[in-house]
């Protein structure tokens, strides 16, 4: 393997990983910016959408199938629990919603090892993805292509929602001056769990792209939840622009840290979170904590 | 009249169906069963509780064992060692279990180990592979009916000396098991007169695996030998069947079982190993076990299914030939016990309590019809090869 096709091949793994990060790190950052709460479950979610991913595939036997129903149903929960229990909490400090969040990622691990079992599930990608394509004479995933693809494209259009339509208009406002939203007539309430459902979901769809992957199994949650977190902190809390920089800034230490530095893997991605923390305490593009 | 008295009330308890049942050996064998049923080896427990309760179903319709039903009393240890000996002595004292099954960890096995003794308790382990439970922690009423971690690596050993992949690389989860592993397997490679070419170690939980799939390519090897379990190993096979890993590597691990194989399905095709049991072993009994097996659970058994099932024919072989579950007695009928099991012919050693058994080397093949690929043997070793000397870890030779 000669270095430029290395090089190449490492940045498109980089690429790929950083949408798989993406999709995590845009839910969250987006809740936080109009809620100010840290959704510890964000993980759950992701799993929850791997699971659900799968029983959609085995139902509908078709991958595109469970691209649809995942994010619907992981959405749909993620704005019922909203309404359900975290609108009563809205009064209260942040640590309430920490201790709800984090109560709600262990009943859902429960709730999902008691309907699907402990073992992993192996979720099949379709056939027009598994194949390989030869990147200057080196094998290389076409399905790796097509998630690198897909995480632009979410990208470009959750950046074209937050800007053309009405619904974004109202999530920037919200975030800015939730109380002058209120007063200009819209119901920030219902603005708050759209946006709760829109992160979830993000989550949900992000599982269902890991899925194939890295099966979908109980570990799934806090590992995700973990690099979440470094990726919004990164970026800074509440900026979307950020949750991507975030997600691309620790793919390509991860990738390179790994291959150059593997006994430190985990530590650079740490250590560059710390970095920043200290140049800018409210992250890359987030406003100063 | 005394007499007369005592004859009558002699007679109406005979007539007693409590009395009766004594009278005809019928109390129950209980064996206890403390055994990790959720917590990470949650899924081996519950393997090997499948192993013994088809086990006793089968032996009790049959008749028991000397006319007397098996009473199996299972407990969860969640897998910790301090649960387990706990859980152990309920059994034990509370219960009146003499004879013990389970303890799916080793550091379980070790803990429970110094108490037999005291209990005057016999545990027959299915699954410990732990060396120093034959050896350096060795207690007389300690059984192992399964192939030990030594002989598993020895079978791959073994196995390396005669394939004809001449260099290797492996890759291992980044704590105490996969840096173990790796620098025995280093061993074996080099006794074996081949090149090792190096090694990387991936942190537990590592979902990206392209740049260990790189380093394996680049390195040049013909072999990778992985120590990878659980979601790592998953999502490590899946990977490098996208990369196509496959085509150019060996991908070689030191246990293959078939819960591994249904999470990850076609990507562990190619994939080879040792085992401790494989439901493809062909001979009469193990085809036997294994379409009745299909009849209960409409699943094939397992490896510790298997292993635990193996386990519970050399316990009962020693009950039969002791006439008696006193660990006094059944603890010199279990040390000359031989038994023609699902693996073939197994022999207890007197010296260690070690069964002496033949190891397996399988490679997982797709199947027309199956809906998951299987283990196929590949190879299979001789018990006296496989089995170290009494009381030994490693091997000479």
């Amino acid at each position: 393997m000669d270095f430029l096709a290395f090089l190449v091949t490492q940045c498109l793994n980089a690429l790929s990983q950083a949408a798989l990060l993406f999709f995590l790190g845009c839910g969250l950052t987006l809740i936080f910016g109009i809620m100010r709460i840290v959704n510890f479950a964000h993980g759950a979610f992701f799993m929850l959408g791997a699971y659900v991913g799968w029983s959609a595939v085995y139902v509908t036997g078709s991958f595109w199938g469970a691209l649809i129903a995942a994010p619907i149903l992981v959405g749909g929960f993620g704005a019922a629990f909203e309404m359900g229990i975290l609108r009563r909490l809205y009064g209260r400090d942040g640590h309430s919603f920490l201790m709800v969040t984090f109560g709600l990622t262990l009943m859902m691990g429960e709730a999902i090892r008691l309907l699907w079992g402990v073992a992993a599930l192996q979720v099949e990608m379709p056939k027009s993805l598994s194949g390989i394509v030869f990147i200057l004479d080196e094998p290389f995933p076409i399905y790796r292509l097509f998630l690198a693809g897909a995480g632009i494209v979410t990208a470009l259009v959750i950046w074209q929602f937050l800007e053309r339509t009405r619904l974004g208009l109202l999530i920037r406002a919200t975030s800015q001056n939730a109380e002058m939203v209120h007063a200009l007539g819209t119901d920030v309430r219902l603005v708050r769990s759209a946006v709760f459902g829109i992160g979830c979901g993000l989550a949900g769809i992000g599982g269902v792209f890991a899925a194939p992957m890295v099966t979908a199994s109980l570990g799934m949650a806090p590992n995700a939840v973990i690099d979440t977190f470094v990726i919004v902190i990164i970026g800074g809390m509440g900026s979307f622009l950020g949750s991507m920089i975030g997600a691309l800034l620790v793919a390509f230490v991860q990738v390179f840290g790994s291959y150059y530095f593997p006994d430190f893997a985990l530590a650079f991605m740490y250590l560059i979170m710390l970095t920043i923390l200290v140049v800018r305490p409210g992250g890359l593009l987030g406003k100063e904590a | 009249m005394a007499g007369l008295r005592r004859r009558t009330l002699l007679t109406a308890a005979a007539a007693s169906p409590v009395v009766l049942r004594h009278a005809l050996g019928e109390t129950p064998i209980k064996i206890g069963m403390p055994v990790a049923l959720t917590g990470p080896a949650g899924e081996i427990g519950t393997q090997m509780r499948h192993g013994a309760e088809f086990w006793a179903k089968e032996t009790n319709a049959a008749g028991g064992i000397l006319g007397r039903p098996i009473e199996l009393i299972v407990q969860d240890t969640t897998g910790d060692p301090a649960t387990c000996v706990r859980k152990a002595q309920d059994v034990v004292e509370r219960d009146g279990c003499k004879l013990l099954f389970g303890m799916t960890l080793s550091s379980e096995a070790l803990a429970v180990v110094p108490k037999l003794a005291e209990w005057n308790a016999i545990f027959m382990s299915s699954d410990n592979g732990d060396g120093r439970l034959t050896g350096s922690s060795f207690v007389p009423n300690f059984f192992r009916a399964n192939i030990s971690g030594p002989m598993e690596t020895r079978v791959i050993s073994l196995w390396l000396r005669e394939g004809k992949l001449g260099k290797f690389f492996a890759l291992g989860m980044d704590y105490a098991w996969g840096h173990n592993s790796i620098g025995v397997f280093q061993d074996e490679v080099k006794r074996a007169g081949k090149t090792f070419v190096g090694d990387v170690y991936s942190p537990i939980g590592t979902k990206d695996f392209s740049t260990y799939i790189t380093k394996i390519r680049q390195s040049g090897a013909e072999g990778c030998f992985l120590v990878l379990q659980g979601d790592d190993n998953a999502a490590f096979l899946s990977q490098a069947r996208d990369y196509r890993l496959q085509d150019k590597v060996q991908l070689i691990t030191s246990i293959v079982d078939l819960n591994s194989i249904h999470a990850v399905g076609d990507a562990a095709i190619g994939l080879a190993g040792s085992t401790r049991y494989v439901a493809t072993i062909d001979n009469p009994k193990n085809n036997a076990f294994v379409a009745a097996w299909q009849r209960e659970y409409n699943a094939l058994p397992d490896v510790f299914e298997g292993e635990q099932y193996q386990a519970c024919k050399m316990l009962q072989a020693g009950i039969e030939e002791a006439k008696s579950i006193d660990a006094d007695k059944l603890r010199p009928a279990l040390e000359t016990a031989k038994i023609d099991s699902i693996k073939g012919p197994v022999a207890m050693r007197a010296c260690d309590h070690q069964a002496v058994q033949g190891g397996y080397i399988v490679k997982v093949v797709k199947k027309d019809g199956a809906k998951f690929p299987v283990p196929e043997i590949v190879t299979t070793f001789p018990g006296d090869q496989v089995t170290p000397a009494c009381r030994q870890m490693t091997f000479d030779s």
